[in-house]
């Protein structure tokens, strides 16, 4: 008798489990479309009609948030990522004079090189990511200053010209598709997440765990160089500020997408995707009621720390690398 | 008033699983009282709200007539309670010093800010050489001293200033034999000053020798109390689980020929300060153990094999002329490890069965011959090894951190035997685990070897290589000291002998 009734209780217990993973798993689809429900309601539905404009921050957001959904995936951090933009743009308009495919792939370049960068320091040194990234963001912000000293590069006339709705739509379709398949189809995802979950066990039962983490750091750049290229067909030149704030924009995305801070097994490819568009929305939302920048990021440093707080999973943050 | 420690009605709950279920009996004072039972029995569950880890929930712990409620560790140790625990119980970057009085560090306080750093490594110094412990020297960081020299720590830390009562946690497991004794002798000293120890092993033999009175604990209930000497080991067992053992514990068979084949050849196999120059052959179908003192460098054997050991020398090499140097390699040629640090090396603690059953075998569980995983052939694979080495789950979604010692054990083991690995090295395959799946571990091992598979077991546990191996070689200070085949009158006492 008691036997059938803590049986029951377990089965219970595992239910209540089970609907939370559920809802946690659906908050960050929820929030996206009440968020869009209240914008379109503020606006009395300007957000909609003007959805183009509205949106058009979201495509490199959302490359480049995939970057680094894979390092965080591994538990690492990245904050280089606006600088990796800025220099990988200032490279694309640089080339763009010259070839507009040998712009794309210098672009890729410079990002991977940075990445490598990155991963040199991160896993041949074993310094932790966190201040590898803020050190080279730091750094190469520097030369991006260095380089529009005297006047922001511009690129060619043809980039601008590529700089249309459909073209970044069906662009960063393709990165996505290209990335959801890797990651939930073949052994990549699997690896990362057991990285991620367990380094060590993760190599004795073998993972190549150092060369991953190095390959995902320059994969990371690689993706935020080709976000480079998207930036800049839309801006067409990069003055000193170009892609800064990018890293903190990114990691807000993924945090409201639902992405567990420590990475591992909970982690999710719909966190990037839904992360970056629920951001958008909630930028864009804001500014079209009225706010001023100065308050949207005081509002959104605010939200931030709200899900950290709600969503962190706290039994496993002390892996953050 | 009576003496001693009288355990009165205590309850608690985790949750929804009741982890002690109204557990009452008394300890005499000036003895050893053993606590034993399964994986999660409730031992260690009852000791931590003794000794504060805990909130208490209902019923009352009584030490000499007076009620006491320990509220954290420090309060406990006011109250005359101490622990040792299994693992690591000291603190990196503090000295030993600091470490032995940490909590209390008021007796070498002037004017309440300014600590007595000298006064206080004086008296560390002066209790390290009373304990015999004169190596240890109270200045030094704890990191200068190895696992084994910090339990040494901790006994003088647990026991300094006299508690009624020490806990001694399933210490013994992770001591090599000669840290053993020093426990040993201490818990000897304990006794016979007219305190208590209470003393928690899975080793029953060690418990029979070193207790007075015993108590066995099942599923959170508590079962009985007897004493030492009216028992023996099968006794012990049957309280235990609850039912007669059936089946033969270790192996059975004696004097079986080995296939002559070698699978697996080491030669000069050096990591620099751990072990020195070691060849041996593997045969097919066999068993070699590794015993040694836990220093001896044997444990560092098994990563070697695998390709895991930083800094090799010499060569691994499989009877098709493979050389095994890093781990990729020697999973895809059919080598397979367990570590002895099941948490960290083994399993991915914060992942599901699922995925730590497959994982090796992730390469080969795709659509057709595409790089594509199939998430169905991947839940029928985890399931059916899962279901094959009987782990206790909900569902291989469930994470590996939820189970048992012995449950994560035989994911580790289904991900290997779902790998299909011919070699399989197995570092303290049982370590902190309870008898029947002990026992479930050993015919395993008998029917791998029975199916031409070779096993290399690293243990410290000599009882278990005396009863599995066809062979044990013994190790010491990082190089072979001897070997010995399989017989039925091998005793511990000739291998403790090579041992040190």
């Amino acid at each position: 008798m008691t036997q059938a009734v803590a049986a029951n209780s377990k089965e219970k217990q595992l239910k209540s489990a089970q609907t939370m993973k559920l809802v946690r798993a659906l908050l960050p689809i929820i929030g996206l479309v009440l968020m869009v429900i209240l914008f379109n309601f503020l606006t009395n539905g300007r957000m909609l009609r003007h959805l183009p404009l509205a949106m058009s921050q979201v495509y490199v957001i959302m490359i480049a948030s995939m970057g680094v959904f894979f390092i965080m995936t591994v538990g690492g951090l990245d904050f280089s990522q606006g600088s990796i933009l800025g220099l990988s743009c200032i490279v694309v308009c640089y080339v763009s004079n010259y070839s507009i495919p040998l712009a794309i792939i210098a672009g890729i370049a410079t990002g991977a090189a940075i990445g490598a960068v990155n991963g040199f320091f991160y896993v041949n040194r074993k310094i932790k990511s966190f201040i590898v990234t803020i050190c080279t963001m730091f750094l190469f912000r520097g030369l991006i200053k260095y380089l529009t000293t005297n006047s922001p590069v511009a690129g060619s006339a043809e980039l601008i010209m590529l700089d249309s709705t459909t073209f970044k739509v069906v662009c960063t379709a393709v990165v996505v598709v290209i990335g959801y398949i890797c990651f939930t189809f073949t052994r990549f995802g699997t690896d990362l997440k057991a990285i991620g979950a367990g380094e060590k066990a993760a190599m004795f039962a073998g993972i190549r765990t150092d060369r991953m983490k190095f390959f995902i750091y320059v994969l990371a750049g690689a993706i935020t160089g080709f976000a480079a290229f998207i930036s800049a067909i839309k801006i067409g030149s990069v003055t000193s500020s170009g892609g800064s704030m990018l890293e903190t924009q990114i990691l807000i995305a993924l945090v409201l997408g639902g992405m567990p801070i420590s990475g591992g097994a909970m982690v999710r490819f719909e966190n990037c995707v839904v992360g970056s568009l629920l951001y958008v929305v909630l930028t864009s939302g804001l500014t079209m009621i009225g706010f001023t920048p100065q308050l949207m990021q005081l509002i959104q440093g605010i939200v931030f720390l709200i899900f950290v707080a709600v969503f962190a999973d706290r039994e496993s943050l002390t892996v953050i690398k | 008033m009576s003496e001693g420690l009288q355990v009165r009605n205590i309850s608690k709950t985790f949750g929804i699983t009741k982890a002690l279920k109204d557990v009452s009996f008394d300890i005499q004072p000036g003895t050893v009282h053993a606590l034993i039972g399964e994986n999660g029995s409730g031992k260690s569950t009852l000791t931590n709200m003794l000794t504060g880890i805990y909130t208490m929930e209902s019923g009352k712990f009584i030490l000499d007539g007076k009620e006491i409620h320990p509220k954290n560790q420090v309060d406990a140790n006011n109250q005359g309670i101490s622990i040792i625990v299994q693992e690591l119980g000291t603190l990196s970057g503090l000295t030993v010093a600091e470490n032995i009085f940490l909590g209390h560090e008021e007796q070498f306080m002037h004017f309440k800010f300014y600590r007595d750093t000298r006064a206080m490594n004086a008296e560390a110094n002066r209790l390290l050489r009373l304990y015999g412990f004169d190596r240890i020297k109270a200045e030094h960081l704890v990191d200068d001293y190895n696992f084994e020299d910090r339990k040494l720590i901790e006994i003088v830390k647990a026991t300094y200033f006299k508690p009624r009562i020490v806990v001694i946690d399933e210490t013994t497991t992770a001591l090599s034999q000669e840290g053993r004794e020093e426990l040993y002798k201490h818990m000897a000293r304990i006794r016979r000053e007219g305190n208590m120890v209470i003393f928690i092993s899975h080793d029953l033999s060690e418990v029979l020798d070193k207790s007075d009175n015993i108590t066995v604990l099942r599923d959170g209930t508590y079962i009985d109390t007897v004493k030492a000497k009216d028992v023996n080991e099968d006794d012990l067992k049957k309280l235990m689980v609850g039912r007669e053992m059936t089946g033969n514990y270790y192996r059975a068979d004696y004097g079986e020929k080995v296939s002559e084949e070698v699978t697996l050849s080491v030669r000069h196999v050096s990591v620099p300060g751990i072990i020195h120059d070691v060849s041996f052959d593997l045969h097919r179908g066999e068993i070699l153990g590794f015993g040694g003192l836990s220093e001896s460098g044997m444990h560092e054997i098994g990563k070697a094999i695998f390709g895991a050991s930083y800094d090799r020398t010499g060569e691994v090499e499989l009877e098709d002329g493979t050389h095994i140097n890093d781990i990729p390699t020697a999973i895809s040629h059919s080598i397979a490890y367990t570590s002895k640090d099941r948490d960290n090396e083994s399993v991915v603690m914060n992942q599901s069965i699922r995925d730590n059953i497959a994982l090796p075998s992730l390469n080969k569980l795709t659509v057709g011959k595409t790089k594509f995983l199939s998430w169905a052939r991947i839940k029928a694979f985890a399931a059916r090894y899962a279901k094959e080495m009987s782990v206790k789950m909900q569902g291989t979604h469930q994470f590996v951190s939820e189970l048992s010692g012995g449950n994560k054990q035989k994911v580790v083991l289904a991900r290997w035997i779902g790998k299909g690995s011919d070699i399989v090295v197995l570092d303290s395959p049982t370590r902190g685990i309870d008898i029947k799946v002990k026992q479930d571990i050993y015919q395993l091992m008998d029917q791998m070897r029975k199916d031409g598979k070779s096993i290399i077991m690293i243990s410290e546990e000599l009882m278990e290589l005396i009863g599995m191996c066809d062979r044990i070689i013994i190790m010491k200070d990082g190089a072979l000291n001897g070997e010995v085949p399989r017989s039925k009158d091998l005793d511990e006492n000739k291998l403790i002998q090579m041992m040190v």
